[in-house]
């Protein structure tokens, strides 16, 4: 599938911010199953400073800093990528899912690199009640892909999709106690999941594309951004899953970033200098298909 | 009688109760009772020495340290006294030069080892350290971890800790390397013991440490990025609340580099920049910065790429840092060595990334992520001492095995098994006399040119007898091994010529030195009141008349609406007026607030200034320790004297922007002072006597007393006292003249134009005082003055005004950074 993305984050304040200095993660990764066709990035005000880098992660991360006196301030990422079904090594989905223990086996072919993952994360805290809510998928000796599978779909099944229920700063207890959240919360209880039994898994940062109800025109901007994980399956295999919508990941999914969790990646953040008393904050995203349309698929929910 | 020797004589006896004393490695007597090679040179003057005379310069080492104003916090508390031991740790040459190719080698193999995990990790991918020994490490700093992003010299200054096994053995307890500290500290160590025993130290042929501060000052000077004629070099300090504040100021001012804060730190166009107040007012003019010497822990650097709640770091450091714009010593990440996880795999590293066998052994160290290190310390819980691999190295302890165990096996990767050293003893005085007490070596190690230098010498930490946090420091004397040797091995490096640091006048500073003005100024004026109200009560007690009370109570008045009202009795009042420094307005708060404003600008100022503070300190502790009304008097003096003393200090300082905002806020204080006390004393008349009674008191108060006699020949009144403190262009306690000199010092001031609001302010104040006539202002109505009354008012109103003015134009640093998108 080939899409057009853009995603636009908007603040705005009451007095003017005399120094902003932002960190973005927007533009989407190279992957043999995702290739990027155009990616541009703006700011407005023109920042006097910009520069693209890749970070520890592989992801592409952009720096930048306006210094012109604003009460607005517009991010912009706009991309063209073409994605296939990520490939999942069907040997290595079959093994018990002990095998894919970094730190019980390092010894493992990628495995020193997937140590990262495998480690609790500022915003991923390996509880007890998160280890004794996974241990029921991750019976002895199960199919990686397969413990992994049920797992998700227990998720789905148990805990709410409710934008209420928490905040960007929703710790693990706290959203295993709402047993309710959004992408970025089911993101990390996965993670929490995964890791608090030795396995690695990643936060990716991306979008998903939507269909419109049957009927309806496409809304532009009706989008969000979305984030799901990938569990490491061995060698450099990564198995990537989405917890909010049951499934694993597939040609609807663009991948922008990974990170050990959602404050490794967030798509903008920044500090800046001002008295303002108040800001507000927009953001637009649109995943748009370009050519020809996959009609059969069947429609769900980002974020 | 010698002091020596009855320790030696001590430690032949078989310990008594002392369980932990045995078998310990003791520095200076030998297992045969005989004094250490180290000692015996020194022997002829060691001997000599007497507990009364250790007594009497463990005294004289309190006294130097608080003139000095060396403090130190420890952990949970607020600054508190350095201690220090007055036996230094002897180590001879013979054994020193082991430990110094050890140090050399170690600190080469650190930095081999950043450049190694930041880059392309061989090492982690090889298995020769395991990944989650790093990855699990707070200290690894995933932002400067890029392909593009690689400093070849992270590491210029590391320190690492060193204690003795049972055979005497140097060990390595660990290694410092985010933001080492404590060479200030043995320099001033050095200082002290040099001046408290004079005799030893001449005798002792040691390696003097000023070449290794000309060395260190050069090594920063070169690190900058590129081939600048003329870097500048600055000192990144979290602020005067940090636990080595003073070290961080002595290394500045040691090096004549500028004590810098985050808010001082600007970064444009990834360049980091200092904030010079400039000619276009608040705005300014940016300095670029080349090196920063940095004392802020990296999480802490910079709030857009870490801790995004950090006050303490520069917006941008990071982007600057990875390219390669600025050089920051140690390199962000360099605290990922801090971490006893390590130690275990360093034997390893060593062969893999210098090709040689590694020199100095560590502690025997288990990592738990090992599944044999786990078994290990699991095994051996009732002997291995167990840490974190980052945090507080004491954050287990006294937690129950069965707990502990639970930790170890829930997250075995975050946690080591060390065993306990014995560590070495040396005698350490306590007022029963010098006893056994283990200690600690801190050892520092510098980039110098293109080899690794470890200082020849150190710093000793002593700990309880039951080993624990230090207790006390000691000198560390490493002696040479011929007199002819040159300090430090190092004979090629150029004194340093600039001794103070260059004033940076970043807007903190100025306000800092605002303050330092006012506060010198309120804390003089308070304490002239307290002494001539304490006499006015001494008076009353002495001859009871009617009009004594009345007077005093006028006066205890004026007291009492500066620093709120405590105690009824009398010199209970006057005691709390003086020591109470959780009263504010008091003494003692104002002392507290003077001290704070100088340590924000400590690499700034002579180090007399803190002979001020030795004074004023000695002086209540004499107060609290004697019950006598006249004591109040005595130390409201001698408080008074230090403070004074203080003017000495800025007489001769450079009249730089500075010292000019200081001077206007002294004059400022001055004039604001001088009004409050006319305001609370010459409003309401309440008959001659006590009219009379209560100018006099003002007079003394304002010292002024002497001028007045010889002006109007003892006839006090409200005329002449208004005349005399208002509008006498002579008199340096007048009203107009404080206002004269803050107009002067302001002219002087970067921002200033002419017609800057302070400028205005002041010239309106002068005006006013022109336009008025003593005559009007004392005129009677009923049985106050009320044309007085509104004119100090009034007065005091505009001052505050144009203090605020100043701030507002001289000391504003901008806003604070704040996440985007936070609320």
């Amino acid at each position: 599938m080939r899409y057009r993305v853009s995603h636009t984050t908007t603040y705005s304040y009451d007095d003017d911010v005399t120094d902003s200095l932002g960190v973005a993660h927007l533009v989407p990764r190279e992957l043999p199953w995702q290739a990027v066709s155009s990616y541009a990035l703006h700011v407005d005000p023109t920042p006097g400073d910009v520069s693209h880098d890749v970070d520890f992660y592989g992801n592409t991360a952009t720096y930048f800093q306006v210094t012109t006196p604003h009460r607005s301030l517009v991010v912009e990422g706009v991309s063209e990528v073409d994605v296939t079904t990520p490939y999942a090594d069907a040997a290595l989905l079959s093994r018990p899912w002990e095998y894919a223990r970094p730190l019980v086996r390092p010894e493992l072919s990628g495995a020193w690199l997937a140590t990262d993952f495998a480690l609790a994360s500022a915003l991923v805290e390996h509880t007890d009640e998160a280890r004794a809510y996974a241990a029921e998928s991750l019976t002895r000796g199960r199919p990686l892909g397969e413990a992994v599978t049920d797992l998700v779909h227990r998720i789905h099944t148990e805990f709410r999709y409710d934008e209420a229920a928490t905040t960007v700063t929703s710790t693990v207890p706290e959203i295993f106690a709402e047993r309710a959240g959004v992408c970025q919360d089911f993101a990390h209880l996965t993670l929490a999941f995964l890791r608090s039994h030795g396995l690695a898994a990643r936060y990716v940062s991306g979008y998903l594309a939507t269909e419109p109800p049957p009927g309806r025109e496409r809304v532009i901007g009706a989008d969000a951004s979305h984030a799901w994980v990938a569990v490491w399956a061995g060698d450099d295999q990564w198995l990537a899953v989405d917890p909010t919508n049951d499934q694993w990941v597939g040609d609807r999914y663009v991948t922008v970033a990974w990170g050990r969790d959602y404050g490794d990646v967030p798509p903008v953040k920044g500090v800046i200098f001002s008295e303002a008393k108040r800001s507000t904050l927009l953001v637009s995203v649109d995943v748009a298909p370009l050519g020809e349309s996959d009609a059969s698929a069947v429609g769900t929910a980002g974020s | 009688m010698s002091a020596l020797r009855d320790y030696a004589a001590a430690l032949s006896q078989p310990a008594l109760g002392d369980e932990s004393e045995r078998g310990r490695y003791d520095e200076v007597v030998g297992p045969d009772g005989s004094l250490r090679a180290a000692w015996k040179g020194l022997a002829e003057v060691a001997v000599g020495i007497t507990a009364g005379d250790l007594h009497r310069v463990d005294g004289d080492i309190a006294r130097f340290l608080a003139d000095d104003g060396v403090t130190y916090a420890r952990p949970g508390q607020g600054q508190g006294a350095w201690r220090l031991d007055p036996v230094p740790l002897v180590i001879d040459a013979p054994s020193w030069t082991p430990l110094e190719t050890g140090l050399a080698q170690r600190a080469e193999l650190l930095n081999a080892l950043l450049v190694d995990l930041y880059g392309e990790q061989r090492l982690l991918a090889d298995g020769i350290i395991p990944a989650a020994v790093v990855f699990a490490h707070a200290g690894f700093t995933r932002v400067v971890a890029r392909p593009a992003a690689i400093d070849p010299r992270p590491l210029v200054l590391a320190a690492t800790d060193l204690g003795r096994d049972a055979a005497g053995e140097w060990r390595v307890l660990g290694d410092r390397a985010e933001a080492p500290s404590g060479i200030g500290y043995a320099m001033e160590n050095r200082r002290v013991i040099s001046r408290v025993l004079p005799e030893l130290y001449r005798e002792a042929g040691l390696h003097r440490m000023e070449p290794y501060f000309w060395a260190l000052r050069s090594a920063l000077i070169q690190s900058a990025q590129g081939d600048l004629a003329d870097p500048r070099v600055v000192v990144l300090s979290p602020g005067t609340h940090s636990e080595t504040a003073y070290d961080q100021a002595f290394v500045a001012s040691a090096l004549g580099f500028p004590l810098v804060q985050g808010s001082d730190l600007v970064v444009r166009d990834g360049w980091v920049n200092l904030k010079v107040p400039g000619g276009g007012g608040g705005a300014g003019r940016l300095e670029r910065v080349d090196v920063i010497l940095r004392r802020v822990d990296a999480a802490w650097s910079d709030p857009l790429e870490l801790r995004g709640d950090s006050q303490l770091g520069v917006a941008g450091l990071v982007e600057a840092v990875r390219r390669g714009r600025v050089r920051v010593v140690n390199g962000l990440g360099a605290g990922v060595l801090e971490n006893p996880g390590l130690l275990p795999y360093l034997p390893a590293a060593c062969e893999a990334l210098l090709g040689e066998p590694l020199r100095l052994a560590s502690v025997p160290t288990w990592w738990c992520g090992d599944p044999d290190g786990l078994g290990h310390v699991l095994d051996h819980l009732d002997r291995l001492a167990v840490r974190p691999i980052d945090g507080a190295a004491d954050a287990l302890d006294g937690l129950a095995v069965d707990r502990l165990r639970e930790r170890l096996l829930d997250e075995p990767h975050r946690y080591v098994g060390q065993e306990r050293l014995p560590l070495s003893q040396s005698p350490t005085w306590t007022p029963a006399g010098p006893v056994p007490r283990p200690l600690t070596l801190r050892t520092f190690t510098l980039r110098y040119g293109s080899a690794y230098r470890p200082l020849v010498g150190g710093l000793a930490n002593v700990h309880g007898a039951d080993g624990g946090r230090p207790v006390c420091a000691k000198d560390v004397w490493v002696l040479k091994a011929a007199p002819g040797d040159p300090d430090q091995g190092l004979s090629g490096v150029l004194p340093m010529t600039a001794a103070r640091s260059t004033a940076v006048l970043v807007p903190r500073v100025l306000e800092d030195m605002f303050w330092f003005g006012r506060y010198a100024e309120r804390v003089e004026d308070l304490l002239r009141l307290v002494i001539a109200a304490h006499a006015l009560a001494d008076d009353y007690r002495t001859r009871p008349r009617s009009t004594g009370g009345e007077s005093l109570a006028v006066v205890m008045d004026g007291l009492h609406r500066l620093a709120g009202r405590r105690h009824d009795d009398l010199d209970e009042e006057f005691r709390s007026l003086l020591l109470d420094a959780d009263r504010t307005g008091s003494v003692a708060h104002g002392l507290a607030a003077l001290r704070d404003s100088l340590l924000g600008v400590r690499d700034q100022l002579s180090p007399d200034t803190w002979r001020a503070f030795g004074a004023t300190d000695r002086a209540a502790e004499a107060l609290q320790s004697s019950p006598h009304s006249h004591q109040i008097a005595e130390s409201a003096g001698r408080m008074l004297t230090g403070i004074l003393s203080l003017q000495g200090v800025t007489a001769s300082m450079i009249r730089d922007p500075g010292w000019h905002v200081m001077g206007a806020g002294r004059a400022l204080e001055r004039a604001t002072q001088v009004a409050h006390l006319l305001r609370a004393t010459t409003t309401v008349r309440r008959g001659i006597d006590v009219d009379r009674e209560v100018l006099n008191a003002v007079l003394a108060a304002t010292e002024s007393a002497v001028t007045h006699r010889r002006r109007y020949r003892g006839y006090v009144r409200p005329a002449g006292v208004l005349d005399l403190l208002l509008m006498d262009a002579d008199n340096p306690r007048s009203v107009r003249f404080s206002l004269e000199a803050t107009r002067d010092h302001l002219t002087r001031l970067p921002g200033s134009t002419g017609s800057s609001r302070p400028e205005r302010l002041v010239e309106d104040l002068l005006a006013d005082l022109d336009r008025t006539e003593v005559a009007a202002l004392v005129a009677i109505g009923g049985v106050g003055r009320p044309n007085l009354e509104v004119f100090l008012d009034g007065f005091a109103l505009q001052l505050g005004r144009l203090a605020d003015a100043m701030a507002h134009l001289h000391f504003a640093s901008g806003p604070a950074p704040r996440q985007l998108g936070a609320p």
